[in-house]
């Protein structure tokens, strides 16, 4: 079942290397048919063809600029540093720090859980794979993981992490009842967002460097892992690169997860231990204060909404264009085949 | 002990350590699944699964749920949730079918139509749209589309004729469509236009030799060979329509209500509520343990739909194998 | 020789700090509360002032979902406290209910219908959805089908609201419900037609209309005072009396001047 969806690494990567007729390629002979020869059927379908690229270009640059506008009335830099209040009038007062560090913490902790079982993953996927049958168990298992909703990963998390197995890792309420929500569950839940970009963007990557340069290792009387950890691996460094850069935008970018596995607006942590604690404790990031600050949440503060979404915005273009940079660069310095920036 | 660990492994070691945790991924999932499953048993104990039809009122039992103590009796449990299943239905499959026509149109427009100037800045529109997190769309929606609709198109006509059984606020069915189409085509979009490229030259040009004119070669051609990959792409939308809660939430109205295309026009302003969302609703009920459970079966639910929909994808895939120009 | 030390060591350490974590995590103790949208600002606010006014003895979690759920909370013992924003019934044996301040229930409408005063027929009628249009309604500016925004099953002001304001019917079926008295709030606010019914906390933040009740307007003086009839009680509840930590913060609630400031300013004193 190999169906692009584990492997949004291919996707934005095509090129149009060949002469295109449309477009007056071609070795010059022949005439460009032109349009006002065609029957009305297919001019209407040229128009609606045109009108469907530049419907989605007005709907980008609306959302870019409406949020540029809203974000640029709204966005103080005393917002970014200040800790959000539960207020006196309702709705939210102060700013979003707490919402910011909670989305950068939570990024980091499904980021470290999510690579090594990446790596490891996609290095065995692509170097050993035997026998056949685990290496699909594998494959198909990290596609279920990738084609579950947000929401359905959040509730099973909320389900694992209710268990009074786990009560070390939030906290318990007076009365026995597992609270099941903190940093840590989020994390572990975030993890498994992060995992198929980055397992899918380094399998193809180890997939693509050539034969020889594994052959020329084991000429030199290097080992299988040897080979991996001197050699392979760190060729495949700007794919490893681009799947975390992926694994970070989809971790920012989810809201299910946080709301329902990290209830909470401060960052309060749990116990006095300092790191320990801040893992049991419960927060908030910048999509969950969006949303509790939307009229879906406590509904007040509509403009603390679009200036936290405007800050978001740009930490996704950001990424975005790192995405970009990295496959830009990837394909001038190695020489290796892009693997291709990816949504 | 620690020096045998530090010096460099032998193959055999490495392969098992790095199987074992490859399949730890593949263990854990079927741990959770299996979990939840349990949670979720007792709506299928005391349904069966006729909890999946209609004919109750959906939110009256979600109500007796959240009221019920620790050990409630075995009505509590009664569950009909078809409203919901119609909900997402009804959305994920409006909102593909048209992402799909604006899909194929825009990557012939991107690939095929546009000239290298104009692809440059729709590729990175496109990529954008494909990249902005669902909570801004829905805050878009919530803050301005859904009071505009509310208060500029729905007609007061309109209101009043379905007032005995629902009120209409903008929140509903046409803007969750909308949001929802524009969520998911970028997607569509990406698939179709690498399948678009990947189609040998030759084909198209064989067409337009035989007298076709470039878009009826298009049509003749390309968009039947890439068939796998429109396949494909409308199976990864519909996934993700049918995921998507926070938007859905935000804007569809928030009233389990089965929309009635017999209501016409006022059918796209009718509220409804779909799986996703009504989890996402009734999330923090899951301590009462009937409302817990009916949670776990939805999200039950949801999961079996999407690996329903990946293995549907697959089995269209397999008669068009001959077709395939490179997947 | 010395890897081996210093692995040990390092083990030791790993070992006391992972003890000491769970006995260092009981020293302040925890109190959880669930429960009403409509008392959470409140309850918020006093938390708040506690942990300023007595440092490191005590941390809250506050959590919301409705009264019904806060009550099923405490029941299961999931929760210390609940926030209750409706009257004791007979369902609620083994609980203790400790009121902690008063509120008012408010009709209201968006700002553009300045609609100043409602019997209480014509309220029943309204809710109940037998008026269906503005043109019934004598005093609204509005016209057009009346859109009427109520609370999910699980409010305490919704059924303060029906036992206190409706003759204890129920609203009709088709009115949009609420999940807090933020939504009730926002959607009232930006509908035209709407109607709804709010405490007087939110109802008088200024985007809204209040409207009087039988000729009472609804505000703290009013409802001080007794006049205005839509008044109920926001409890916290525990399951048996209240101890420890629980104790000593609804006790501070229910004594100290500072908490006594922070309920006059915008709800009504209990006694």
């Amino acid at each position: 079942m190999s169906t692009p969806p584990s492997s949004p690494s291919r996707l934005w990567s095509w090129r149009d290397p060949q002469p295109n007729p449309m477009k007056g390629g071609g070795n010059g002979h022949g005439r460009r048919s032109s349009p006002m020869s065609w029957r009305w059927g297919d001019r209407l379908v040229l128009v609606a063809a045109w009108g469907a690229g530049i419907f989605l270009c007005v709907t980008a640059a609306a959302i870019v600029l409406y949020m540029g506008y809203r974000g640029i009335q709204d966005l103080r830099p005393d917002l970014i540093f200040s800790h959000p209040r539960v207020g006196a009038n309702g709705g939210f007062a102060g700013g979003f720090l707490d919402p910011l560090l909670g989305t950068i913490l939570l990024t980091v902790i499904g980021i470290v859980i999510a690579l090594p079982l990446a790596l490891s993953s996609a290095v065995w996927i692509a170097e050993y794979g035997r026998p056949n049958w685990l290496a699909r168990v594998v494959e198909s298992s990290i596609e279920i993981v990738a084609g579950t909703p947000d929401i359905v990963i959040a509730i099973f998390g909320l389900a694992v992490f209710q268990v009074s197995l786990l009560a070390p890792l939030s906290f318990t309420s007076e009365g026995g009842g597992v609270y099941g929500r903190s940093f840590i569950a989020a994390g572990v839940m975030m993890s498994l967002l992060a995992l198929p970009p980055m397992y899918a963007a380094t399998r193809d990557g180890l997939q693509a460097v050539p034969a020889h340069m594994r052959e020329a290792a084991f000429a030199l009387g290097k080992t299988r892992i040897t080979t991996i950890r001197r050699v392979l691996v760190p060729s495949v460094r700007s794919n490893i690169a681009t799947g975390v850069t992926l694994g970070i935008s989809r971790i920012i970018g989810s809201t299910a997860i946080v709301i329902i596995l990290l209830g909470g607006l401060n960052i309060e942590p749990q116990g006095s231990v300092p790191g320990i604690g801040l893992l049991r404790g419960t927060g908030s990031s910048l999509t969950s204060y969006i949303y509790e600050a939307s009229p879906a949440g406590e509904g007040g503060a509509p403009q603390k909404a679009y200036a936290a979404a405007f800050l978001l915005l740009i930490f996704v273009l950001a990424l975005n264009l790192l995405v970009d940079r990295i496959g830009r660069s990837q394909a001038r310095s190695t020489g290796l085949p892009t693997v291709g920036a990816v949504v | 002990m620690i020096e045998r660990l530090r010096k460099p492994w032998p193959d055999h070691r490495a392969e098992r350590t790095l199987g074992a945790v490859s399949l730890l991924v593949g263990v854990g999932v079927v741990a959770m699944v299996v979990f939840v499953a349990t949670k979720a048993w007792p709506i299928f104990e005391h349904n069966g699964l006729s909890w999946l039809l209609g004919g109750g009122d959906f939110e009256t039992e979600v109500a007796k749920m959240t009221a019920a103590t620790n050990k409630p009796p075995a009505s509590v449990y009664h569950l009909r949730a078809w409203p919901l299943i119609y909900g997402t239905i009804l959305t994920s499959g409006i909102a593909v079918v048209l992402g799909m026509a604006i899909a194929v149109l825009s990557s012939v427009f991107i690939v095929e139509l546009a000239p290298a100037r104009v692809s440059r800045v729709v590729i990175p529109m496109v990529r954008l749209l494909a990249s902005v997190p669902s909570v801004i769309y829905g805050l878009i929606g919530i803050l301005v589309l859904v009071p505009f609709v509310g208060n500029h198109i729905i007609s007061n006509q309109e209101k009043t004729s379905v007032q005995n059984v629902v009120q209409l606020t903008g929140a509903g069915l046409g803007v969750t469509v909308v949001i929802l189409t524009v969520m998911i085509t970028p997607i569509m979009i990406a698939l179709i236009c690498e399948a678009l490229t990947s189609v040998p030259s030759s084909w198209r040009e064989g067409a337009v030799a035989l007298g076709l004119n470039p878009l009826r070669a298009i049509r003749a051609v390309t968009l039947k060979a890439i068939r796998p990959a429109i396949v494909a792409a409308a199976v990864l939308a519909t996934a993700r329509a049918l995921g998507e809660a926070v938007m859905i939430q935000m804007v569809s109205g928030g009233k389990t209500f089965s929309p009635k295309p017999v209501d016409g026009v006022v059918f796209f302003f009718e509220p409804l509520r779909t799986l996703a969302s009504a989890v996402l609703d009734y999330h923090d009920g899951i301590s009462s343990p009937p409302l817990g459970a009916t949670v776990y079966a939805l999200a039950l639910l949801l999961l079996f739909s999407a690996f329903a929909l990946s293995v549907t994808g697959y089995l269209v895939k397999l008669p068009l194998r001959k077709y395939q120009t490179r997947g | 020789m010395h890897r081996i030390r210093r692995l040990s060591v390092a083990l030791t350490v790993a070992g006391v700090v992972g003890v000491a974590a769970p006995v260092a995590a009981n020293a302040t103790s925890l109190v959880t509360i669930s429960g009403a949208t409509s008392s959470y600002p409140l309850v918020s606010l006093l938390a708040a002032k506690y942990i300023k006014l007595h440092p490191g003895k005590v941390r809250f979690k506050i959590a919301q979902g409705g009264t019904t759920v806060g009550l099923n909370d405490v029941k299961n013992g999931h929760v210390t406290i609940a926030d209750v924003a409706q009257e004791p019934t007979g369902a609620d044996a083994g609980l203790d209910f400790y009121p902690i301040a008063k509120y008012a229930i408010c009709v209201v409408t968006n700002k553009s219908n300045t609609l100043s005063n409602l019997t209480p027929s014509e309220v029943t009628s309204i809710f109940t959805g037998k008026t269906k249009t503005w043109s019934g309604v004598p005093g609204a500016t509005a016209s057009g089908a009346i859109d009427v925004y109520s609370r999910t099953a699980v409010a305490g002001v919704l059924t303060s609201f029906k036992s206190l304001l409706l003759e204890g019917k129920s609203v009709v079926s088709a009115a949009t419900e609420e999940a807090t008295e933020g939504l009730m709030r926002q959607a009232v606010e930006s509908d035209p037609n709407g109607i709804g019914f709010l405490s007087n906390y939110q109802a008088n933040k200024g985007g809204l209309n209040s409207v009087s009740y039988n000729g009472v307007a609804c505000n703290q003086t009013t409802a001080a005072s007794g006049q205005y009839a839509g008044v109920s009680v926001f409890f916290e509840v525990t399951k048996g009396p209240a101890t420890g930590a629980a104790a000593a913060f609804i006790n501070w609630v229910d004594k100290s001047p500072a908490a006594k400031k922070i309920i006059a300013s915008e709800w009504i004193l209990i006694g």
